[in-house]
Protein backbone atom coordinates (compact mmCIF):
# COMPACT_ATOMS: atom_id res chain seq x y z
CA UNK A 1 0.00 0.00 0.00
CA UNK A 2 0.89 3.38 -0.93
CA UNK A 3 0.64 5.80 2.15
CA UNK A 4 1.32 9.93 1.67
CA UNK A 5 1.99 11.66 4.83
CA UNK A 6 1.73 15.58 5.48
CA UNK A 7 2.95 16.18 1.81
CA UNK A 8 4.28 19.51 0.86
CA UNK A 9 5.84 20.66 -2.79
CA UNK A 10 6.71 24.06 -4.03
CA UNK A 11 7.66 25.55 -6.94
CA UNK A 12 10.13 28.55 -5.97
CA UNK A 13 7.87 30.74 -4.32
CA UNK A 14 4.45 28.97 -4.95
CA UNK A 15 3.56 25.99 -2.67
CA UNK A 16 1.63 23.68 -5.14
CA UNK A 17 1.45 21.00 -2.49
CA UNK A 18 0.24 21.69 1.59
CA UNK A 19 0.23 18.97 3.86
CA UNK A 20 -1.22 16.35 1.82
CA UNK A 21 -2.25 13.17 3.11
CA UNK A 22 -4.17 10.33 1.61
CA UNK A 23 -3.70 6.67 1.06
CA UNK A 24 -3.97 4.38 -1.83
CA UNK A 25 -5.04 0.73 -1.09
CA UNK A 26 -4.72 -2.17 -3.31
CA UNK A 27 -7.68 -3.56 -5.64
CA UNK A 28 -9.58 -0.04 -6.17
CA UNK A 29 -9.38 3.07 -7.88
CA UNK A 30 -8.26 6.22 -5.63
CA UNK A 31 -9.46 9.80 -7.81
CA UNK A 32 -8.02 12.82 -6.90
CA UNK A 33 -10.45 15.39 -8.29
CA UNK A 34 -10.25 19.14 -8.36
CA UNK A 35 -9.66 22.58 -10.89
CA UNK A 36 -6.69 23.32 -12.78
CA UNK A 37 -4.07 24.21 -10.74
CA UNK A 38 -5.26 22.53 -7.72
CA UNK A 39 -1.83 20.77 -7.80
CA UNK A 40 -3.07 17.18 -8.92
CA UNK A 41 -0.33 16.84 -11.00
CA UNK A 42 2.14 18.27 -8.39
CA UNK A 43 1.03 15.70 -6.35
CA UNK A 44 1.39 12.30 -9.20
CA UNK A 45 4.92 13.63 -10.12
CA UNK A 46 6.25 13.64 -6.93
CA UNK A 47 4.85 10.50 -5.81
CA UNK A 48 7.09 9.52 -8.91
CA UNK A 49 9.73 11.09 -8.24
CA UNK A 50 9.89 13.81 -10.60
CA UNK A 51 9.47 16.61 -8.13
CA UNK A 52 11.50 16.73 -4.72
CA UNK A 53 9.03 17.60 -1.87
CA UNK A 54 9.99 19.72 0.58
CA UNK A 55 8.82 18.14 3.74
CA UNK A 56 6.61 14.72 4.18
CA UNK A 57 6.52 11.24 3.89
CA UNK A 58 5.60 8.95 1.24
CA UNK A 59 5.82 4.98 1.94
CA UNK A 60 5.48 2.13 -0.32
CA UNK A 61 4.54 -1.61 1.54
CA UNK A 62 6.58 0.19 4.74
CA UNK A 63 9.73 1.72 2.66
CA UNK A 64 10.09 4.93 3.18
CA UNK A 65 10.02 6.37 -0.90
CA UNK A 66 10.40 10.33 -0.43
CA UNK A 67 12.15 11.91 -2.85
CA UNK A 68 13.53 8.34 -4.71
CA UNK A 69 14.59 8.73 -8.02
CA UNK A 70 11.52 7.97 -10.99
CA UNK A 71 14.04 5.49 -12.35
CA UNK A 72 14.47 3.70 -8.90
CA UNK A 73 10.35 4.63 -8.04
CA UNK A 74 8.84 2.36 -10.78
CA UNK A 75 11.40 -0.59 -10.17
CA UNK A 76 9.75 -0.58 -6.57
CA UNK A 77 6.21 -1.30 -8.61
CA UNK A 78 5.11 2.58 -8.87
CA UNK A 79 4.32 3.06 -12.27
CA UNK A 80 3.16 6.79 -13.29
CA UNK A 81 1.21 7.56 -16.54
CA UNK A 82 1.85 11.41 -17.16
CA UNK A 83 -0.47 13.85 -18.40
CA UNK A 84 -0.34 14.16 -21.91
CA UNK A 85 -0.16 10.63 -23.21
CA UNK A 86 2.97 10.46 -22.93
CA UNK A 87 3.90 7.84 -25.82
CA UNK A 88 7.39 8.38 -27.60
CA UNK A 89 6.13 9.35 -31.58
CA UNK A 90 9.55 8.36 -32.71
CA UNK A 91 9.34 5.02 -31.75
CA UNK A 92 6.91 1.79 -32.56
CA UNK A 93 4.50 0.68 -31.02
CA UNK A 94 5.98 -2.68 -29.58
CA UNK A 95 8.99 -0.51 -28.75
CA UNK A 96 6.76 2.28 -26.75
CA UNK A 97 6.21 -1.19 -24.97
CA UNK A 98 9.20 -2.92 -24.75
CA UNK A 99 10.62 0.36 -22.80
CA UNK A 100 8.25 -0.05 -19.84
CA UNK A 101 10.45 -2.87 -17.44
CA UNK A 102 13.68 -3.50 -19.22
CA UNK A 103 14.91 -4.37 -15.86
CA UNK A 104 12.76 -7.07 -15.34
CA UNK A 105 13.67 -11.04 -16.58
CA UNK A 106 12.63 -12.12 -20.75
CA UNK A 107 9.58 -14.58 -19.18
CA UNK A 108 8.13 -11.49 -16.93
CA UNK A 109 8.26 -9.29 -19.68
CA UNK A 110 6.68 -11.55 -22.58
CA UNK A 111 3.77 -12.35 -20.13
CA UNK A 112 3.28 -8.48 -19.68
CA UNK A 113 3.65 -8.15 -23.28
CA UNK A 114 0.90 -10.55 -24.39
CA UNK A 115 -1.20 -9.39 -21.73
CA UNK A 116 -1.16 -5.35 -23.14
CA UNK A 117 -1.95 -6.90 -26.06
CA UNK A 118 -5.16 -8.56 -25.06
CA UNK A 119 -6.23 -5.33 -22.79
CA UNK A 120 -5.52 -3.20 -25.47
CA UNK A 121 -6.32 -5.03 -29.20
CA UNK A 122 -5.60 -2.34 -31.19
CA UNK A 123 -2.32 -1.90 -29.67
CA UNK A 124 -1.52 -5.77 -31.12
CA UNK A 125 -2.53 -4.71 -34.66
CA UNK A 126 -0.41 -1.79 -34.84
CA UNK A 127 2.71 -3.05 -33.12
CA UNK A 128 4.89 -2.10 -35.58
CA UNK A 129 3.46 0.71 -36.69
CA UNK A 130 5.19 4.44 -35.43
CA UNK A 131 3.14 5.52 -32.18
CA UNK A 132 2.87 8.78 -34.27
CA UNK A 133 0.19 6.76 -36.48
CA UNK A 134 -2.23 6.21 -33.46
CA UNK A 135 -5.40 7.95 -32.31
CA UNK A 136 -5.78 10.10 -29.08
CA UNK A 137 -7.27 6.97 -27.43
CA UNK A 138 -5.06 4.71 -29.34
CA UNK A 139 -1.83 7.16 -27.72
CA UNK A 140 -3.44 7.27 -24.50
CA UNK A 141 -3.72 2.56 -24.25
CA UNK A 142 -0.13 2.63 -25.23
CA UNK A 143 1.12 4.79 -22.44
CA UNK A 144 -0.92 2.76 -19.85
CA UNK A 145 0.31 -0.40 -21.92
CA UNK A 146 3.88 0.93 -21.50
CA UNK A 147 3.13 1.63 -17.88
CA UNK A 148 1.45 -1.81 -16.68
CA UNK A 149 4.63 -3.55 -18.93
CA UNK A 150 6.74 -2.79 -15.67
CA UNK A 151 4.79 -4.62 -13.76
CA UNK A 152 3.41 -1.84 -11.06
CA UNK A 153 1.40 -2.72 -7.51
CA UNK A 154 0.26 1.09 -7.88
CA UNK A 155 -0.91 2.82 -11.40
CA UNK A 156 -0.87 6.67 -11.09
CA UNK A 157 -3.04 7.73 -13.95
CA UNK A 158 -2.33 11.38 -14.36
CA UNK A 159 -5.73 13.37 -16.31
CA UNK A 160 -5.81 10.46 -19.06
CA UNK A 161 -9.21 12.08 -20.26
CA UNK A 162 -7.48 14.89 -21.56
CA UNK A 163 -8.72 15.88 -25.35
CA UNK A 164 -9.75 12.37 -25.68
CA UNK A 165 -13.50 12.08 -26.35
CA UNK A 166 -16.33 11.07 -23.84
CA UNK A 167 -16.96 7.59 -24.95
CA UNK A 168 -13.32 6.60 -25.27
CA UNK A 169 -13.16 7.84 -21.71
CA UNK A 170 -15.43 5.82 -20.33
CA UNK A 171 -14.25 3.06 -22.18
CA UNK A 172 -10.44 3.03 -20.58
CA UNK A 173 -11.63 4.24 -17.05
CA UNK A 174 -14.06 1.27 -16.68
CA UNK A 175 -10.64 -0.99 -18.18
CA UNK A 176 -8.50 0.65 -15.66
CA UNK A 177 -11.55 -0.04 -12.89
CA UNK A 178 -12.06 -3.65 -14.04
CA UNK A 179 -7.84 -3.96 -14.13
CA UNK A 180 -7.32 -2.67 -10.34
CA UNK A 181 -10.32 -5.13 -9.05
CA UNK A 182 -9.23 -8.38 -11.13
CA UNK A 183 -5.48 -7.96 -10.21
CA UNK A 184 -5.55 -6.00 -7.29
CA UNK A 185 -3.75 -3.27 -8.64
CA UNK A 186 -3.82 -0.30 -6.61
CA UNK A 187 -5.18 2.63 -8.79
CA UNK A 188 -4.75 6.57 -7.86
CA UNK A 189 -6.40 8.99 -10.63
CA UNK A 190 -6.08 12.46 -10.89
CA UNK A 191 -8.90 13.99 -13.07
CA UNK A 192 -10.75 17.20 -13.24
CA UNK A 193 -13.28 15.21 -15.20
CA UNK A 194 -14.96 14.29 -11.63
CA UNK A 195 -18.14 12.86 -12.77
CA UNK A 196 -16.44 9.58 -15.11
CA UNK A 197 -13.78 9.53 -12.28
CA UNK A 198 -15.68 9.14 -9.51
CA UNK A 199 -17.92 6.40 -11.74
CA UNK A 200 -14.71 4.09 -11.52
CA UNK A 201 -13.31 5.02 -8.14
CA UNK A 202 -14.29 3.88 -4.61
CA UNK A 203 -12.70 6.42 -2.64
CA UNK A 204 -12.71 10.30 -3.69
CA UNK A 205 -10.78 13.21 -2.77
CA UNK A 206 -10.88 16.64 -3.41
CA UNK A 207 -7.89 18.75 -4.05
CA UNK A 208 -7.92 22.77 -3.86
CA UNK A 209 -5.19 25.08 -4.15
CA UNK A 210 -3.05 22.28 -2.90
CA UNK A 211 -4.89 21.07 0.00
CA UNK A 212 -7.39 18.44 0.14
CA UNK A 213 -10.50 19.47 1.32
CA UNK A 214 -12.65 16.54 1.21
CA UNK A 215 -12.59 12.60 0.69
CA UNK A 216 -14.64 10.02 1.63
CA UNK A 217 -16.86 7.58 -0.90
CA UNK A 218 -16.63 8.28 -4.50
CA UNK A 219 -20.49 8.32 -4.75
CA UNK A 220 -20.89 10.77 -1.65
CA UNK A 221 -18.50 13.24 -3.36
CA UNK A 222 -20.51 12.45 -6.82
CA UNK A 223 -23.53 13.48 -4.82
CA UNK A 224 -22.70 16.75 -2.92
CA UNK A 225 -23.63 19.60 -5.14
CA UNK A 226 -22.11 22.08 -2.87
CA UNK A 227 -18.77 20.62 -3.02
CA UNK A 228 -18.92 20.71 -6.79
CA UNK A 229 -20.20 24.13 -7.08
CA UNK A 230 -17.10 25.34 -4.63
CA UNK A 231 -14.59 23.33 -5.99
CA UNK A 232 -15.65 21.49 -9.31
CA UNK A 233 -17.23 24.47 -11.02
CA UNK A 234 -20.15 23.02 -12.39
CA UNK B 1 34.65 12.12 -67.69
CA UNK B 2 37.47 10.49 -66.16
CA UNK B 3 38.48 13.30 -64.30
CA UNK B 4 34.96 13.52 -62.66
CA UNK B 5 34.91 9.47 -62.37
CA UNK B 6 38.33 10.13 -60.87
CA UNK B 7 37.23 12.60 -58.11
CA UNK B 8 34.02 10.69 -57.25
CA UNK B 9 36.65 7.58 -56.03
CA UNK B 10 38.77 9.57 -54.31
CA UNK B 11 35.89 10.97 -52.02
CA UNK B 12 34.59 8.06 -51.46
CA UNK B 13 36.73 7.25 -48.72
CA UNK B 14 36.81 10.59 -47.09
CA UNK B 15 33.45 10.37 -47.31
CA UNK B 16 32.70 7.18 -45.40
CA UNK B 17 35.25 8.70 -42.97
CA UNK B 18 33.21 12.16 -42.92
CA UNK B 19 30.30 10.30 -42.07
CA UNK B 20 31.70 8.08 -38.93
CA UNK B 21 32.80 11.94 -37.52
CA UNK B 22 29.55 13.19 -38.12
CA UNK B 23 27.92 10.15 -36.37
CA UNK B 24 29.80 10.77 -33.46
CA UNK B 25 28.69 14.28 -33.09
CA UNK B 26 25.25 13.19 -33.82
CA UNK B 27 25.26 10.92 -30.72
CA UNK B 28 26.63 13.32 -28.20
CA UNK B 29 23.71 15.91 -29.71
CA UNK B 30 21.48 12.33 -29.14
CA UNK B 31 22.32 12.10 -25.60
CA UNK B 32 22.85 15.05 -23.98
CA UNK B 33 22.21 17.97 -26.55
CA UNK B 34 25.21 19.54 -27.02
CA UNK B 35 27.38 19.64 -29.92
CA UNK B 36 30.45 18.47 -29.22
CA UNK B 37 32.67 20.75 -31.01
CA UNK B 38 35.99 18.98 -29.50
CA UNK B 39 34.81 15.26 -30.75
CA UNK B 40 38.18 15.02 -33.74
CA UNK B 41 40.35 17.05 -30.91
CA UNK B 42 39.26 13.74 -28.87
CA UNK B 43 40.04 11.73 -32.17
CA UNK B 44 43.42 13.24 -32.53
CA UNK B 45 44.74 12.57 -29.04
CA UNK B 46 43.25 9.19 -29.34
CA UNK B 47 44.65 8.70 -32.64
CA UNK B 48 47.83 10.07 -31.69
CA UNK B 49 48.04 7.81 -28.55
CA UNK B 50 47.37 4.92 -31.48
CA UNK B 51 50.47 6.14 -33.42
CA UNK B 52 52.82 5.97 -30.04
CA UNK B 53 51.33 2.15 -29.94
CA UNK B 54 52.05 1.46 -33.63
CA UNK B 55 55.87 3.07 -33.15
CA UNK B 56 56.17 0.82 -30.20
CA UNK B 57 54.57 -2.36 -31.11
CA UNK B 58 54.91 -1.44 -35.18
CA UNK B 59 51.48 -3.40 -35.39
CA UNK B 60 48.61 -1.55 -37.03
CA UNK B 61 45.95 -3.64 -35.29
CA UNK B 62 47.29 -2.67 -31.30
CA UNK B 63 47.21 0.75 -32.62
CA UNK B 64 43.49 0.18 -33.52
CA UNK B 65 43.16 -1.11 -30.22
CA UNK B 66 44.48 1.43 -28.44
CA UNK B 67 42.89 4.60 -30.13
CA UNK B 68 39.21 2.23 -29.78
CA UNK B 69 40.24 1.90 -26.05
CA UNK B 70 41.21 5.06 -25.41
CA UNK B 71 38.34 6.90 -27.45
CA UNK B 72 36.19 5.11 -25.39
CA UNK B 73 37.54 6.48 -22.35
CA UNK B 74 38.01 10.39 -23.54
CA UNK B 75 34.66 10.16 -24.21
CA UNK B 76 33.85 9.77 -20.48
CA UNK B 77 36.20 11.52 -19.13
CA UNK B 78 35.43 14.72 -21.22
CA UNK B 79 31.61 13.90 -20.10
CA UNK B 80 32.28 13.65 -16.35
CA UNK B 81 34.97 15.91 -16.33
CA UNK B 82 33.58 18.73 -18.04
CA UNK B 83 29.83 18.48 -20.00
CA UNK B 84 28.15 17.32 -16.73
CA UNK B 85 29.24 20.14 -14.50
CA UNK B 86 29.09 23.07 -16.89
CA UNK B 87 25.42 21.34 -18.24
CA UNK B 88 23.85 21.29 -14.79
CA UNK B 89 23.77 25.38 -15.07
CA UNK B 90 23.47 26.18 -18.40
CA UNK B 91 23.35 23.79 -21.39
CA UNK B 92 25.20 26.78 -24.32
CA UNK B 93 27.74 26.83 -21.25
CA UNK B 94 28.14 23.21 -22.27
CA UNK B 95 28.74 23.92 -25.89
CA UNK B 96 31.33 26.69 -25.07
CA UNK B 97 33.31 24.23 -22.52
CA UNK B 98 33.18 21.61 -26.03
CA UNK B 99 35.63 24.69 -27.38
CA UNK B 100 37.30 24.85 -24.24
CA UNK B 101 38.05 20.98 -24.24
CA UNK B 102 39.37 21.53 -27.98
CA UNK B 103 41.97 23.75 -27.47
CA UNK B 104 43.56 21.74 -24.75
CA UNK B 105 43.71 18.86 -26.25
CA UNK B 106 45.36 20.49 -29.13
CA UNK B 107 47.82 22.12 -26.83
CA UNK B 108 48.58 19.08 -24.94
CA UNK B 109 48.73 16.98 -27.93
CA UNK B 110 51.56 19.50 -28.96
CA UNK B 111 52.94 19.58 -25.65
CA UNK B 112 53.63 15.66 -25.97
CA UNK B 113 53.56 15.35 -29.56
CA UNK B 114 55.07 18.60 -31.12
CA UNK B 115 53.61 20.67 -33.41
CA UNK B 116 54.52 19.24 -36.84
CA UNK B 117 52.86 16.68 -38.92
CA UNK B 118 53.60 13.07 -38.71
CA UNK B 119 53.43 10.08 -41.16
CA UNK B 120 50.29 7.64 -39.98
CA UNK B 121 51.46 4.74 -42.37
CA UNK B 122 48.25 3.17 -43.75
CA UNK B 123 48.69 -0.53 -42.99
CA UNK B 124 48.42 -1.68 -46.59
CA UNK B 125 49.21 -0.54 -49.85
CA UNK B 126 47.28 2.99 -50.49
CA UNK B 127 48.22 3.36 -54.17
CA UNK B 128 45.20 3.10 -56.58
CA UNK B 129 44.53 -0.27 -58.17
CA UNK B 130 45.09 -1.07 -61.76
CA UNK B 131 42.21 -1.79 -63.79
CA UNK B 132 42.53 -1.79 -67.73
CA UNK B 133 45.94 -0.29 -67.61
CA UNK B 134 45.24 2.63 -65.53
CA UNK B 135 45.63 3.34 -62.09
CA UNK B 136 42.27 4.49 -60.42
CA UNK B 137 42.80 6.31 -57.14
CA UNK B 138 41.07 3.93 -54.74
CA UNK B 139 43.74 1.82 -53.48
CA UNK B 140 43.22 -1.30 -51.09
CA UNK B 141 43.52 1.23 -48.25
CA UNK B 142 40.48 2.92 -49.71
CA UNK B 143 38.70 -0.42 -49.77
CA UNK B 144 39.93 -1.40 -46.31
CA UNK B 145 38.21 2.48 -44.98
CA UNK B 146 34.97 1.51 -46.61
CA UNK B 147 34.90 -2.10 -45.59
CA UNK B 148 35.52 -1.35 -42.11
CA UNK B 149 32.83 2.43 -42.41
CA UNK B 150 30.13 -0.37 -43.09
CA UNK B 151 30.79 -3.27 -40.23
CA UNK B 152 30.81 -0.34 -37.67
CA UNK B 153 27.76 1.04 -38.84
CA UNK B 154 25.68 -1.82 -39.27
CA UNK B 155 26.76 -2.84 -35.80
CA UNK B 156 25.62 0.07 -34.46
CA UNK B 157 22.27 -0.06 -36.60
CA UNK B 158 21.88 -3.41 -35.32
CA UNK B 159 22.76 -2.31 -31.45
CA UNK B 160 20.30 0.57 -31.95
CA UNK B 161 17.34 -1.50 -33.19
CA UNK B 162 17.30 -4.41 -32.21
CA UNK B 163 18.60 -4.47 -28.45
CA UNK B 164 17.46 -3.38 -24.93
CA UNK B 165 20.18 -0.69 -24.94
CA UNK B 166 20.06 0.71 -28.12
CA UNK B 167 16.17 1.01 -27.61
CA UNK B 168 16.51 2.66 -24.09
CA UNK B 169 19.38 5.00 -25.75
CA UNK B 170 16.84 6.26 -28.46
CA UNK B 171 14.13 6.69 -26.00
CA UNK B 172 16.49 8.41 -23.81
CA UNK B 173 17.24 10.33 -26.34
CA UNK B 174 13.94 11.58 -27.49
CA UNK B 175 12.07 11.54 -24.25
CA UNK B 176 14.41 11.26 -21.04
CA UNK B 177 11.00 11.74 -18.79
CA UNK B 178 9.16 9.09 -20.35
CA UNK B 179 12.52 6.77 -20.21
CA UNK B 180 13.23 7.61 -16.95
CA UNK B 181 9.54 6.42 -15.61
CA UNK B 182 9.61 3.92 -17.75
CA UNK B 183 12.99 2.37 -15.32
CA UNK B 184 15.60 3.61 -17.62
CA UNK B 185 18.99 4.66 -16.23
CA UNK B 186 18.71 7.71 -18.51
CA UNK B 187 22.34 9.08 -16.71
CA UNK B 188 23.54 5.88 -17.86
CA UNK B 189 22.63 6.21 -21.19
CA UNK B 190 24.43 10.03 -21.39
CA UNK B 191 27.50 8.39 -20.15
CA UNK B 192 27.42 5.55 -22.97
CA UNK B 193 26.47 7.89 -25.57
CA UNK B 194 29.73 9.71 -25.15
CA UNK B 195 31.48 6.55 -25.04
CA UNK B 196 30.28 4.97 -28.10
CA UNK B 197 30.57 8.37 -29.97
CA UNK B 198 34.33 8.50 -28.74
CA UNK B 199 35.30 5.08 -29.94
CA UNK B 200 33.36 5.98 -33.14
CA UNK B 201 35.50 9.37 -33.25
CA UNK B 202 38.87 7.21 -32.83
CA UNK B 203 37.99 4.77 -35.58
CA UNK B 204 37.56 7.72 -37.64
CA UNK B 205 40.75 9.45 -37.23
CA UNK B 206 43.21 6.13 -37.56
CA UNK B 207 41.42 5.95 -40.39
CA UNK B 208 41.64 9.27 -41.93
CA UNK B 209 45.62 10.11 -40.43
CA UNK B 210 46.60 7.90 -43.26
CA UNK B 211 44.87 10.13 -45.69
CA UNK B 212 46.63 13.21 -44.25
CA UNK B 213 49.55 13.77 -41.81
CA UNK B 214 48.77 13.53 -38.22
CA UNK B 215 49.61 16.78 -36.32
CA UNK B 216 46.92 18.57 -33.12
CA UNK B 217 45.25 20.43 -35.33
CA UNK B 218 45.19 18.53 -38.44
CA UNK B 219 41.53 17.43 -38.39
CA UNK B 220 40.14 20.80 -37.67
CA UNK B 221 39.51 20.66 -40.92
CA UNK B 222 37.30 17.83 -40.42
CA UNK B 223 35.20 19.26 -37.89
CA UNK B 224 34.25 21.70 -40.45
CA UNK B 225 33.24 18.99 -42.69
CA UNK B 226 31.05 15.65 -40.17
CA UNK B 227 29.47 19.51 -38.16
CA UNK B 228 27.93 20.41 -41.75
CA UNK B 229 27.13 17.00 -42.85
CA UNK B 230 25.71 16.62 -39.06
CA UNK B 231 23.89 19.47 -39.49
CA UNK B 232 22.40 19.03 -42.87
CA UNK B 233 21.22 15.73 -42.21
CA UNK B 234 19.07 17.07 -39.01
CA UNK B 235 21.59 16.74 -35.97
CA UNK B 236 19.93 13.61 -34.43
CA UNK B 237 19.48 11.33 -37.53
CA UNK B 238 21.82 8.72 -37.53
CA UNK B 239 20.87 8.17 -40.79
CA UNK B 240 20.93 11.67 -42.10
CA UNK B 241 24.38 11.64 -40.81
CA UNK B 242 25.81 9.02 -42.56
CA UNK B 243 24.32 9.92 -45.69
CA UNK B 244 25.31 13.60 -46.10
CA UNK B 245 28.84 13.10 -44.42
CA UNK B 246 29.51 10.50 -47.31
CA UNK B 247 27.77 13.24 -49.45
CA UNK B 248 29.91 16.28 -48.32
CA UNK B 249 33.15 13.62 -48.80
CA UNK B 250 32.04 13.79 -52.81
CA UNK B 251 31.12 16.93 -52.94
CA UNK B 252 34.38 18.57 -51.04
CA UNK B 253 36.36 15.86 -53.12
CA UNK B 254 34.90 16.74 -56.47
CA UNK B 255 35.62 20.79 -55.81
CA UNK B 256 38.99 20.04 -54.69
CA UNK B 257 39.44 18.50 -57.70
CA UNK B 258 38.08 21.02 -60.34
CA UNK B 259 39.21 23.98 -58.50
CA UNK B 260 41.37 23.63 -55.37
CA UNK B 261 41.61 21.84 -52.10
CA UNK B 262 41.53 25.27 -50.00
CA UNK B 263 38.22 25.98 -51.37
CA UNK B 264 36.51 22.71 -49.85
CA UNK B 265 36.08 24.66 -46.47
CA UNK B 266 34.49 27.14 -47.42
CA UNK B 267 31.74 25.12 -49.86
CA UNK B 268 31.05 22.93 -46.85
CA UNK B 269 30.22 26.56 -45.10
CA UNK B 270 28.04 27.30 -48.11
CA UNK B 271 26.05 24.31 -48.00
CA UNK B 272 25.72 24.81 -44.19
CA UNK B 273 24.22 28.52 -44.66
CA UNK B 274 21.82 27.50 -47.71
CA UNK B 275 21.05 24.30 -45.52
CA UNK B 276 20.07 26.51 -42.82
CA UNK B 277 18.42 29.30 -44.89
CA UNK B 278 16.66 26.78 -46.49
CA UNK B 279 15.59 24.01 -44.32
CA UNK B 280 16.56 24.60 -40.86
CA UNK B 281 15.61 21.49 -39.29
CA UNK B 282 17.40 19.04 -41.50
CA UNK B 283 16.86 16.79 -44.18
CA UNK B 284 16.56 13.59 -41.72
CA UNK B 285 14.89 15.21 -39.04
CA UNK B 286 12.38 13.92 -36.51
CA UNK B 287 11.87 17.70 -35.33
CA UNK B 288 9.62 20.71 -37.61
CA UNK B 289 12.00 23.20 -36.60
CA UNK B 290 15.00 24.51 -35.03
CA UNK B 291 16.15 27.93 -34.51
CA UNK B 292 18.91 29.34 -35.69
Amino acid sequence: MLTIEDLSVSYGAVQALKGVSLEVPPGRVTAVIGANGAGKSTLMRTLAGLEKPQSGRVTFNDTDITGRKPEDVVRMGIALVPEGRSTIPDLTVEENLKLGGMWRTHAQRNTSLTRAYTLFPVLGERRSLGADTLSGGERQQLAIGRALMTGPQVLLLDEPSLGLAPLIVTQILELVGTMAKDSGLAVLLVEQNATTALRVAKTGIVLNLGEIVKSGPAQEIAQDEELRHAYLGY
Amino acid sequence: MTNFIDYFLGGISSGVIIALMALALVLVWRSTRVVNFAQLAQAMFTTFIALTVRDLTGSWLLALAAALASGLVLGVIVHFLVIRPVKRMDTSGAIIATFGVLIALEAFAGMIWGGDGKAFPPPIRNTGFEIGGRVWPFSPYDLLVVVTVIVLVLALTIVFTRTSVGLAMRASAFNPEVARLSGVRVSRMLVLGWAIAGFVGAVAGVLVAPLTTLSPTAFDVFLVFAFTAAVIGGLDSLVGAVAFGIGTGLVISLVSGYTDSSNAPVVALVLLVVNLLFKPEGVFTHHKARTV
